[in-house]
C-alpha cells in the first residue's frame, strides 16, 4: 500500500486561467491534497495552450492538471454559485487568479470569502497582487519575467557576446509565472499552518523579485548590474564539436583542477594567476583558450574527465537527453500518464519525502469529470 | 502574529540555494539559528572575486533576520552540541554534497536520534541518490543538467546560463516542501527526511516542453517568442537600453494595441486579423510596433498599454525595482538598517497575510557567532563556563 502523501486530507478547490495559480494548485496536488478545479463552461483556457499533443491535449495543461479532479460551473448563475459555496465550505483553502475587477461579480471578492467561509484559506494569485497600485494590471511570462528584474539581466555570457545589440531575453517556457505558483504555494501552506482562515495575496512580480534578491543587495552594494557585464570572467557556456558545456570553477581546488584539464603549465606557473582576483582579471585571455581548447572536443569526453578532476562542468541536456538522463532515470522522477493520443512523460516534483519521488499516475481529468462533486460534496478516502 | 512563529530552524546551509529557503522561512517568523564557523566561513560570506570584486555576494539578503552561532563540526564536541541544537528544533537545513552530513555524523538517522520527529532539509544538485548524486554544481549547472539552459536562448544562438534566479528557486521549492513536511508531521507525528534535487527543479520548470518532447514534438530555444502569442517580444523605447516587453494574448488586445498606434486599419489587415496570422507574420509585424514604440518613452508606453488593456511592462533593472511605490506598499522592497546603522534596500515577502503584517525582515546582518549567549545559553542551557571551555577546545569557533 503507497503511505500516504504530505498533504493527505487537505481540500483544495482551484480557480485557475493563468499557469501561476493551476502551478500553485499542481504542487498541493502532487503532495497530496485533494485539488479540485472548478472550470468556466468548456473549461479552462489553460488547456487550448500550445504545444498541443497528437491527440489534441495541451502538454502544458497536461502538466498542470496531472492528478486534479475537475467540476464546471457558471459562477453568474445562481444554482451554480450555491453549488460552489457548498463545495467551498468542505475545502480548506482555495485558489483564484480572477482578476480584481471581476471578482465581486463571481461572488470571489475577499469580503464576501472571509465572511461566508470563515474558516479557509483563500489564496489569490494575481500577476501584481491584490494590494498596491499596480493590482489591476495585466501580465503575461514575458511581461511579468522583465517586472521581476531577470529579463533585463538575460541573456549574459556567449549569447550576450556574440549579441550584444539584440534586445534582453526571456527565460524558457513559463518560468516566472512557475515562481509565481510556487511562492504562492508556500505562502498558501504557511497560512494552513498558522491556523484559521485568512486571505493570502500571492504576486507573481513578488515571486520574481525575490528569486531575482541579488541583483537587489548588488544594488544595494552600489552596482547596477547589467546583461553585458555580469558574465562570470570566464567558464560559463562553452562550445564544443557537438553541443555545449557549462563550466563554473568557483573554489581554488577547483581552478587547480582546470589547469590540469587543460595541461596549462604555464597558469600553473603564472604568480599572476595565483589569487582569484588576478584569474579576474585576465579572464578574457584565460576564455579565450578554454573556448578554442574545448571546441576541438566532444561533450561526453570533457565532461567526464572535468568531473574526474572535481572541475564543475556539465552538458547542456536538450530535453530527450533529461528525459533519458542516468540520474533522472535512476531517481525515477518521469512517470507515464496517459493522455489523449498516447503515454507522455510527466515529471514528479522535484522534492521528495521519502526515498521515492511523488507518484503521478492520474491524467489530467475533462472538463466536469468530477462533477457529482457539487451535488455532495464528501472528501475523497485517502490522497 | 507571523504564520511561522514558533518553529525553529538549525540553519547548516551553505551558498545560495539552502540560504534562501531558509530566508524564506524567517520571513515568515521562522526563528533560523544559522551554524557557521570561522574554519570555513560561507562562501558567499567571504569576498567573491569571480564577479571581479572583493566584498560579499548575496550574503546580507539571505542571512537577515537569522541567529548566528559558530559551530566546528569536525570536533567531536562540535558535533554533539549540534545534535543538541536539533534537538530544539522542527527543522534541520542542510546544503552540503550528499554524504557529507552522513560523514560528520549527522546523517538523517543520527539526527532522528537527537529528535525523533524532526524534519530534515537536504538541498543538493542532483538529489541524495543516484550515480550522480555526488556531482558538484552552482547554478548555471543546475539549469544545463535540467533542460532549461538548452531550451533558453536566442534560436540562431548557444544556450544560455540560469543564474541566482535558479538557486532561489530552488530554495524556494524547498521551504514550500519544508511546510508540507510540517503540516504532515502535525498530521501524523512523523518528521521526515526532504530531499530536494536542484536539478530537478530547473527541469520541472520547462515540464511542459519535456511532456512534449516525450510525446515525440521538437521543442527548441525560441528566443522571445511564443507558440501562439502575437506581437510578443521586446520593443525599443526613446530612451537607450530601455526595452518594452508587449505580450499581445488575443484579438481584442490586438484591436485596442492597433487603435493606440493610431494604425486601427492594421486590425483588419488579413496579415494581423487573427492570432494564427499574427503570429505567421511577426517578421513585419514586429518593425511596425518598433517603429511607433520608439517614439516615445517607456514609462509613456505602459501607462497607455496597461489603460487600454494590454499586458506591456518595461524591462526592469535593480535601480527601478527598489524605487517602485507598487512593490514597497506591498512590502516586497522594504529598506533594512544594518548594525552599523547604514540602510539598504532588500527584497521582503513573496505574499502578504490578511492575518499579519509584520514586515518581512527586521534585523541586518548577524555578526559571526552574535547570538551564542541565547542559543548556547538560554536555549542549550550551557553554562558561561562550559561555553568558555568550548571555545578554548575549538569546539565553537
Amino acid at each position: 500500500m503507497t503511505a500516504p502523501k504530505p498533504l493527505a486530507g487537505i481540500r483544495v478547490v482551484e480557480r485557475a486561467t493563468s499557469v501561476a495559480a493551476a502551478q500553485a494548485g499542481r504542487l498541493m496536488c502532487l503532495m497530496g491534497a485533494e485539488v479540485i478545479m472548478a472550470e468556466p463552461p468548456g473549461g479552462s483556457p489553460l488547456r487550448q495552450e500550445p504545444p498541443l499533443l497528437p491527440g489534441g491535449d495541451s502538454a502544458l495543461f497536461t502538466f498542470l492538471a496531472t492528478g486534479k479532479r475537475s467540476v464546471t460551473c457558471d459562477l453568474d448563475q445562481p444554482d451554480d454559485r450555491a453549488a460552489f459555496d457548498t463545495l467551498l465550505a468542505s475545502a480548506d483553502l482555495l485558489i483564484d487568479d480572477t482578476a480584481l475587477a471581476d471578482r465581486a461579480g463571481a461572488g470571489l471578492d475577499q469580503a464576501r470569502i472571509s465572511q461566508t467561509h470563515p474558516h479557509i484559506v483563500h489564496l489569490s494569485v494575481l500577476p501584481f497582487g491584490a494590494y498596491g497600485p499596480k493590482a489591476d494590471w495585466l501580465g503575461e511570462e514575458l511581461t511579468l519575467v522583465h517586472a521581476g528584474g531577470e529579463g533585463f539581466l538575460l541573456p549574459n555570457g556567449l549569447s550576450a557576446d556574440l549579441f550584444p545589440d539584440r534586445p534582453p531575453l526571456k527565460i524558457a517556457g513559463h518560468f516566472a509565472q512557475m515562481q509565481g505558483g510556487v511562492a504562492a504555494a508556500f505562502a498558501g501552506l504557511s497560512a494552513l499552518w498558522a491556523g484559521g482562515g485568512q486571505y493570502v495575496d500571492a504576486s507573481v512580480q513578488d515571486a520574481n523579485v525575490a528569486v531575482g534578491a541579488f541583483a537587489i543587495q548588488r544594488f544595494g552594494d552600489g552596482s547596477v548590474e547589467h546583461r553585458l557585464t555580469r558574465s562570470f570572467r570566464f567558464g560559463g557556456v562553452i562550445e564544443c564539436s557537438d553541443g555545449y558545456v557549462e563550466l563554473l570553477t568557483l573554489e581554488e581546488r577547483q581552478w587547480q583542477g582546470l589547469v590540469k584539464l587543460l595541461e596549462a603549465d604555464d597558469w600553473a606557473a603564472d604568480p599572476e594567476l595565483a589569487d582569484a582576483v588576478g584569474r579576474s582579471a585576465r579572464g578574457d585571455e584565460i576564455n579565450r583558450r578554454i573556448r578554442d581548447w574545448a571546441l576541438h572536443r566532444k561533450v561526453a569526453d570533457l565532461v567526464a574527465a572535468a568531473q574526474e578532476l572535481g572541475v564543475p562542468m556539465a552538458r547542456y541536456n536538450d530535453a530527450a537527453q533529461v528525459l533519458s538522463g542516468a540520474q533522472e532515470t535512476a531517481r525515477g522522477i518521469f512517470r507515464d500518464v496517459a493522455a489523449s493520443g498516447g503515454t507522455v512523460k510527466v515529471q514528479s516534483l522535484p522534492f521528495r519525502f521519502d526515498p521515492d519521488a511523488l507518484p503521478v499516475d492520474c491524467p489530467a481529468p475533462a472538463p466536469g469529470a468530477d462533477q457529482s462533486l457539487l451535488e455532495e460534496p464528501q472528501r475523497r478516502a485517502s490522497a | 502574529m507571523t504564520p511561522l512563529a514558533g518553529l525553529r530552524v538549525a540553519d547548516f546551509t551553505v551558498h545560495a540555494a539552502g540560504p534562501f529557503c531558509t530566508h524564506m522561512l524567517s520571513q515568515l517568523g521562522a526563528e533560523v539559528i544559522k551554524v557557521e564557523t570561522a574554519l570555513r566561513p560561507d562562501i558567499f560570506r567571504k569576498s567573491h572575486a569571480v564577479y571581479g570584486r572583493k566584498g560579499p555576494a548575496t550574503f546580507d539578503q539571505v542571512s537577515s533576520n537569522k541567529l548566528s552561532v559558530r559551530l566546528n563540526l569536525k570536533h567531536p564536541e562540535g558535533v554533539a552540541l549540534a545534535k543538541r541544537l536539533v534537538a530544539v528544533s522542527d527543522v534541520a537545513a542542510e546544503s552540503f554534497r550528499a554524504g557529507v552530513m552522513e560523514r560528520l555524523g549527522l546523517s538523517y538517522d543520527d539526527l532522528r536520534a537527537a529528535r525523533p520527529d524532526i524534519v530534515m532539509v537536504s538541498v543538493s544538485s542532483s538529489g541524495q541518490t543516484g550515480p550522480e548524486s555526488h556531482f558538484a554544481g552552482y547554478a548555471p549547472l543546475f539549469g544545463a543538467w535540467g533542460g532549461l539552459g538548452h531550451l533558453s536562448g536566442h534560436a540562431d544562438g548557444p544556450p544560455v546560463e540560469m543564474r541566482h534566479v535558479m538557486d532561489h528557486s530552488v530554495g524556494m521549492n524547498a521551504a514550500l516542501a519544508t511546510m508540507a513536511a510540517l503540516l504532515q508531521r502535525r498530521r501524523t507525528g512523523r518528521g521526515c527526511h526532504v530531499d530536494v534535487a536542484a536539478r530537478e527543479v530547473a527541469s520541472s520548470l520547462v515540464g511542459d516542453a519535456l511532456v512534449a518532447a516525450s510525446a515525440g514534438i521538437t521543442v527548441e530555444r525560441m528566443g522571445n517568442g511564443d507558440l501562439r502569442r502575437a506581437p510578443h517580444g521586446l520593443y525599443p523605447t526613446r530612451d537607450p537600453d530601455r526595452w518594452l516587453a508587449i505580450a499581445v494574448a488575443n484579438d481584442a488586445q490586438w484591436c485596442a494595441l492597433a487603435k493606440l498606434m493610431e494604425q486601427a486599419d492594421l486590425a483588419s489587415d488579413p496579415r494581423y486579423a487573427t492570432e494564427t496570422a499574427r503570429h505567421a507574420n511577426s517578421a513585419t509585424l514586429d518593425p511596425l510596433i518598433a517603429n511607433w514604440s520608439r517614439q516615445s518613452t517607456g514609462e509613456q508606453l505602459v501607462a497607455s498599454l496597461q489603460s487600454a488593456g494590454i499586458p506591456a511592462h518595461l524591462s526592469w533593472a535593480a535601480s527601478d525595482i527598489v524605487s517602485d511605490p507598487h512593490l514597497r506598499a506591498r512590502g516586497a522592497i522594504l529598506d533594512v538598517t544594518e548594525t552599523g546603522g547604514a540602510t539598504r534596500a532588500a527584497v521582503g515577502r513573496v505574499a502578504r497575510f490578511s492575518g499579519d503584517d509584520t514586515p518581512g525582515i527586521t534585523r541586518g546582518t548577524p555578526t559571526l557567532g552574535g547570538a551564542e549567549a541565547y542559543v548556547y545559553g538560554e536555549l542549550l542551557g550551557l553554562s558561561d563556563a562550559d561555553i568558555s571551555a568550548l571555545v578554548a577546545d575549538r569546539a565553537i569557533y
